[in-house]
């Protein structure tokens, strides 16, 4: 059975100065309000002084991650439990139903 | 013209591939909105926006139409566009004026390659689009598999909003996805009627799944109706339709509805999507002015947004010649304008006044004494206003983004039946040029012929035809000929001197000019470099002139040179016997000597081929086209069908339809559309020199 949780925004931020913040991060918290998992964004490429970085995300402290190799650009979700992404989707929702899926044993 | 509210204004296109549907579903739309009181049929020739003679004799669009609808309390202004290629013009400056399109499939063959050609052109423009997947009571339709086709051939993210009940002749209406509720049709005549029902229970679990990705995808748009879901574990109606319009605005998913527009199932729902999902004037960005001269395409212009406030701006994208006299259409973007008004034509720089304005239904028109931001409106009597033309307020002459047109690639030669028919056949062929700028009007320098390029064969046929109807001039026409360009491949400076003495003031010219290859569709550059006054600045013009008047006739077969550049580099001149029709004649030798050192070349048109044809003939379909010299780009599987793409060379073309035909009994299809400009093979070129001497 999937496991319920309650969701709610995490870090906002726009791909460039025309673009509106945007959501990049949901975060699912337990019955308690104790955050269990994030669904992040992957950004991309982003250039970070001299250095292209094809695909980062930002962790539970909101640092910069980069992942290599870069996720498919089909799939920029990923489901993060603990420090270690357990899956990956197109569309925040269907990140979403993955984690509660991950977590219930689904 | 009653005053609607900004965002109650649609100006939509429909575009699609030829036979596609859009018309008759236009006719359709014009029904059910009460503006047309009977149904049109293109079969009858009976529809209102094809209304030319040769539309409603061939059943096929060949102008667009402009006509409005009322819907719902909205003004919808739309404008049925052309499906064959050879009209492409058509559809690319309607997409420049549209905030909104409906994109019709066909649900047999899916997207076919002018859907491509067009949703790339939109594009180009960031038109928000609807995609309606038409025709599916047709046997042989499939709506999933024309689906399917949307992300294979356009790449696209898409997003269901429908799903059909029934299929081909058991279609019965579709499952509305946003509301989970069906719409049935009580038959096929003119159906007016539909009722709500219940999702039949075959339906249930594949609408439920498909309602699922509309949320997942829609819902992605908008933060605060993903917390709505998050909480009630669905959104309301009025939200998920604000995530649809504003997904379908910034292009991030495009929806897709269904129906049978001959069956008349599914147009007013179609109709309601282009309410609720396509933007009105106000939604979108506005419209960015020109670039400055050496400002790049891509930088950051200022954007004029769509408001009755401020100056008036608007830009010409269409100009027809009637009974009536000279129709200009216009695009208001902002201001109000009445009759009587003075403007200034900003790209052109003079200006006009404006004297009757109309609202057009297809050629029925309703006069109106002003224009307001987000309307389009035909004008009258414009002296010298041209497609592509901004028409703006003095106190804010801006010139706004102008148009990319296509390159002919189609010559015939024309001359009237009668000699005293010349003058006649001229301002003719004038006007049908100044309605259409993928038509193109040339005298042969060497021949005295007219020669008129256009887009293909049925293009150039319908003026000639258009020529006989509307100026009563009966014309010769010459076979169609391959409209070769010709071009250099290296630099080469050319010093010439124009010297004669007959007695009394002689003529006395010289020029140094550097020719160098550009790339393609660069056209031709001149650049003045002259200092210390060599050449005189008054003979400046006279030199480019003669460049631009000799590149009409190039120097290895006659036909017109193009992407090159030429410098005037130095020069001298006589106080005396110089004069700028001397330097006129010697810019002229100096190219004619100076191209010979070039490394010329002819050039020919490529067209993309793409031939449809079961798998049993494919070997022959290929085989056929590398022996025309084309170049096989991709094999496909459709269905029970192979899909052949191909580039050919347009002069390989000529008379292909026929081959095919008895190469697959009938069975294969084909369409071609201009690709590119190549270099022909020496032997070739050696073949097209030896006839044009």
């Amino acid at each position: 059975m999937p496991m319920r949780l309650r969701w709610v925004r995490g870090r906002t931020e726009g791909d460039g100065p025309d673009d509106p913040d945007r959501t990049r991060e949901w975060v699912g918290c337990d019955d308690a309000g104790e955050a269990i998992v994030r669904v992040v964004c992957v950004s991309g490429p982003i250039r970070v002084g001299w250095r292209l970085r094809h695909a980062v995300a930002r962790d539970e402290e909101a640092r910069v991650v980069e992942l290599r190799p870069p996720v498919d650009r089909e799939r920029r979700w990923l489901i993060v439990v603990g420090g270690r992404v357990v899956g990956r989707a197109a569309l925040p929702l269907q990140a979403v139903r993955g984690a509660e899926a991950a977590l219930g044993g689904g | 013209m009653a005053r609607t509210p900004l965002e109650k204004i649609r100006n939509i296109g429909i575009t699609a591939h030829i036979d596609a549907g859009k018309t008759t579903t236009t006719e359709r739309i014009l029904y059910y909105t009460g503006k047309s009181h009977k149904l049109g049929e293109v079969h009858d020739g009976t529809t209102t926006t094809d209304y030319m003679d040769q539309e409603r004799e061939r059943g096929i669009t060949i102008t667009s139409a402009a006509v409005t609808a009322e819907w719902k309390g909205h003004r919808i202004n739309i404008i049925d566009t052309p499906g064959h290629i050879d009209f492409n013009i058509e559809v690319n400056r309607s997409l420049r004026v549209l905030d909104g399109a409906i994109f019709i499939i066909e649900g047999v063959a899916g997207v076919q390659p002018q859907s491509e050609t067009n949703w790339r052109l939109a594009d180009r423009y960031n038109v928000p689009r609807i995609i309606y997947i038409n025709k599916l009571d047709r046997t042989g339709s499939d709506f999933f598999r024309a689906a399917a086709t949307l992300t294979e051939k356009l790449g696209i993210n898409w997003v269901a909003l429908q799903i059909p009940i029934g299929a081909e002749d058991t279609l019965k209406g579709v499952v509305d996805l946003v509301t989970m509720k069906a719409l049935v049709w009580e038959g096929d005549e003119l159906g007016a009627k539909f009722h709500e029902a219940e999702i039949p229970d075959d339906l249930k679990e594949k609408a439920a799944e498909y309602r699922q990705k509309l949320l997942d995808t829609a819902l992605a748009v908008d933060d605060a109706a993903m917390e709505e879901y998050f909480d009630k574990g669905d959104v309301s109606v009025e939200t998920l339709k604000r995530c649809i319009k504003k997904g379908t605005i910034s292009g991030e998913f495009r929806p897709v509805v269904c129906g049978s527009s001959f069956k008349n199932k599914g147009v007013q729902p179609l109709l309601d999507a282009v309410i609720d999902y396509l933007p009105s004037p106000v939604d979108i960005e506005g419209i960015k002015v020109a670039p400055e001269e050496g400002q790049d395409e891509d930088s950051d212009r200022r954007v004029i947004e769509v408001s009755e406030d401020g100056p008036f701006a608007g830009l010409a994208f269409k100009i027809i010649n009637d009974k009536y006299g000279n129709l200009t259409f216009v695009r208001v973007y902002r201001g109000v304008l009445r009759t009587g008004d003075q403007v200034l034509n900003t790209t052109k720089g003079h200006k006009e006044r404006i004297g009757r304005m109309f609202q057009m239904h297809a050629d029925k028109r309703e006069e109106i004494k002003e224009v307001y931001a987000g309307d389009i409106a035909a004008f009258v009597g414009l002296k010298d206003t041209g497609t592509g033309d901004t028409l703006a307020d003095p106190a804010d002459p801006v010139v706004l983004e102008r148009m990319a047109f296509p390159v002919p690639v189609i010559d015939i030669s024309v001359e009237p039946k009668t000699k005293d028919a010349i003058e006649k056949m001229t301002i003719g062929l004038q006007k049908l040029a100044g309605e259409d700028p993928s038509l193109r009007l040339r005298t042969d320098q060497e021949t005295g012929q007219t020669i008129l390029s256009g887009m293909g064969e049925l293009h150039l046929e319908i003026v000639i035809d258009r020529l006989k109807r509307e100026y009563g001039v009966d014309a010769n026409v010459g076979a169609p000929q391959v409209a070769y360009r010709e071009t250099i491949t290296r630099p080469h400076t050319e010093v010439y001197t124009h010297k004669k003495q007959t007695g009394g003031s002689g003529q006395f010219a010289e020029v140094k000019i550097i020719f160098e290859p550009l790339e393609r569709n660069a056209g031709i550059i001149f650049e003045n470099q002259v200092v210390g006054g060599a050449v005189p600045k008054e003979y400046i013009p006279a030199v480019e002139k003669g460049i631009r008047v000799q590149a009409d006739t190039g120097v290895l077969a006659g036909f017109p040179t193009v992407d090159f550049k030429a410098t005037l580099v130095d020069g001298k001149y006589h106080d005396v016997d110089s004069s700028a029709l001397a330097f006129e004649i010697a810019a002229k030798a100096c190219f004619r000597e100076g191209m010979k050192k070039a490394g010329p070349v002819i050039l020919e048109p490529i067209m993309d081929v793409e031939v449809t044809t079961p798998q049993d003939h494919v070997g022959d379909v290929v085989g056929d086209l590398n022996r025309r010299r084309g170049v096989i780009q991709s094999q496909d599987m459709a269905g029970t069908s192979v899909i052949v793409r191909a580039h050919v060379p347009l002069k390989e073309m000529f008379g292909y339809i026929s081959n095919l035909r008895g190469m697959t009994k009938g069975r294969a299809s084909f369409s071609m559309q201009f690709h590119h400009y190549d270099p022909v093979p020496r032997q070739i070129a050696d073949e097209i020199m030896a006839k044009s001497a």
